[in-house]
């Protein structure tokens, strides 16, 4: 893939780093010459000086032909800004924003941008952390499904999946156990402290806890 | 009116006391305590210390009444955000947004604001008409950069002197507005005969002028 990410700060240039030893062509663009110092010395994509929405330095960056965009800068507005004429005026088929602000997030959410917030993101994971040991609803990015995790007792040992779940509002997607990670089918058999992995609706979350005793 | 105006520096300042003073409801947001301190002094204004990014600081200052917001700060970015959130997320009738940096405007208006207004275009454009030696200048785009006024000194040897208006045969999309005579300003009618020296102003589509500075100089 040909991507372009504007701001080479620590997510910046770490994502720059990923994606360029996993041999994808990278553009990064940053306001200072020397924040290219955080790619170090094995980066082998191109890096450009200049404003992440200034359309001329963006042609030069082969926006023209990018697969994807991301902006990261650590100001909410370039990003959206930027994430805006990647989008609208040069067509980008992946265009991704970082907005610390939650508000001005949901708003440019709610347009239609593909909108990454890390603050939203953090204090709901941190939430889930606090609150819910094994419960977290941060991953889907939404506030009806989560994810919870259950370890099988006794009671349910030797049952299968497929009477453990409940249609419309819990469903088995994964068992963790000694021995690696299964993806179960509707026969599978749980064994005493398996891990499950179940998606639930938010809803219906105190009466799953219920019913296994958590 | 009420009109919303975000930056109060200069441009911000200048703009808040003009409107204030005909009788405009103005209220003003700045990001920097002592400006607003002055602001609120000097223009009988609401004023608001706050990043006007940010919409609760704009609801603070009245803009779900405001029939224009002005966003005039020293970032185009700010500029074109604090544009966005007031015609996206309070429908506001018209956003005016100041480009501090002329490779912006095109941004401005693909990203939806009504009125771009580049100060620095338009000063290098009135220092280009008075160092300008050419018999035509173009006085300044509108419609998004689809209509021109334009201004045209006629030259003695133009093809078009002595002709009535009647018989010159202006290109697709123009229109001569006004005939500016020594102290004379003459409204243009089928009769009129041109003159050596008439000033001319017209309107042109943009893509137009060069037929109609060939028409009316001789020359392009």
């Amino acid at each position: 893939m040909y991507v372009i990410i504007v701001g080479c700060g620590r997510v910046g240039s770490e994502l720059a780093k990923l994606l360029s030893q996993e041999g994808h062509n990278v553009v990064v663009i940053d306001k200072a010459q020397s924040s290219f110092d955080r790619l170090g010395g094995t980066f082998n994509g191109l890096t450009l000086t200049g404003n992440g929405f200034d359309l001329s330095l963006l042609k030069q960056a082969g926006i023209e032909k990018a697969d994807a965009f991301c902006a990261v800068t650590n100001g909410d507005n370039t990003n959206l800004i930027s994430a805006q004429v990647a989008k609208r005026i040069f067509s980008v088929p992946k265009v991704i924003a970082r907005v610390y602000d939650p508000q001005r997030a949901h708003i440019y959410a709610a347009l239609g941008l593909n909108i990454i917030s890390g603050t939203i993101l953090f204090a709901s994971m941190l939430r889930d952390k606090i609150i819910e040991s094994r419960f977290s609803s941060y991953l889907i990015e939404t506030k009806e499904l989560g994810i919870i995790e259950i370890e099988v007792n006794a009671a349910w040992a030797d049952k299968a999946v497929q009477e453990i779940n409940v249609p419309e509002e819990f469903l088995v997607v994964a068992i963790r156990r000694v021995q690696g990670i299964i993806i179960p089918g509707p026969q599978t058999v749980l064994k005493e402290k398996d891990i499950l992995m179940a998606a639930v609706k938010v809803a219906s979350l105190n009466k799953i806890k219920d019913r296994f005793g958590i | 009116m009420y009109i919303l105006i975000v930056g109060a520096g200069k441009v911000g300042y200048f703009l808040a006391r003009r409107l204030s003073a005909s009788k405009h409801t103005v209220s003003i947001v700045d990001k920097d305590k002592n400006i607003c301190e002055e602001a609120a002094k000097e223009i009988e204004a609401l004023v608001i210390n706050g990043d006007g990014c940010d919409p609760r600081i704009l609801e603070e200052a009245g803009i779900e009444r405001a029939d224009v917001l002005a966003a005039v700060t020293g970032e185009d970015e700010d500029n074109l955000i604090i544009c966005q959130l007031a015609k996206e997320r309070f429908h506001v009738q018209r956003t005016v947004g100041r480009v501090n940096n002329p490779d912006d405007e095109h941004t401005f208006a693909e990203l939806g604001i009504d009125v771009p207004v580049d100060s620095t275009k338009i000063i290098a454009k009135i220092i280009e008409e008075e160092v300008s030696f050419s018999d035509f200048v173009n006085l300044m785009s509108f419609k998004r950069g689809k209509l021109a006024i334009v201004r045209v000194d006629l030259p003695s040897d133009s093809p078009v002197i002595n002709k009535e208006v009647k018989d010159v045969k202006l290109p697709q999309d123009s229109v001569l507005v006004s005939i500016v005579r020594g102290e004379e300003v003459i409204v243009p009618k089928g009769d009129t005969v041109l003159k050596p020296g008439d000033d001319i102003i017209a309107i042109a589509a943009i893509g137009n002028e060069p037929q109609l500075l060939n028409l009316l100089v001789g020359k392009l």
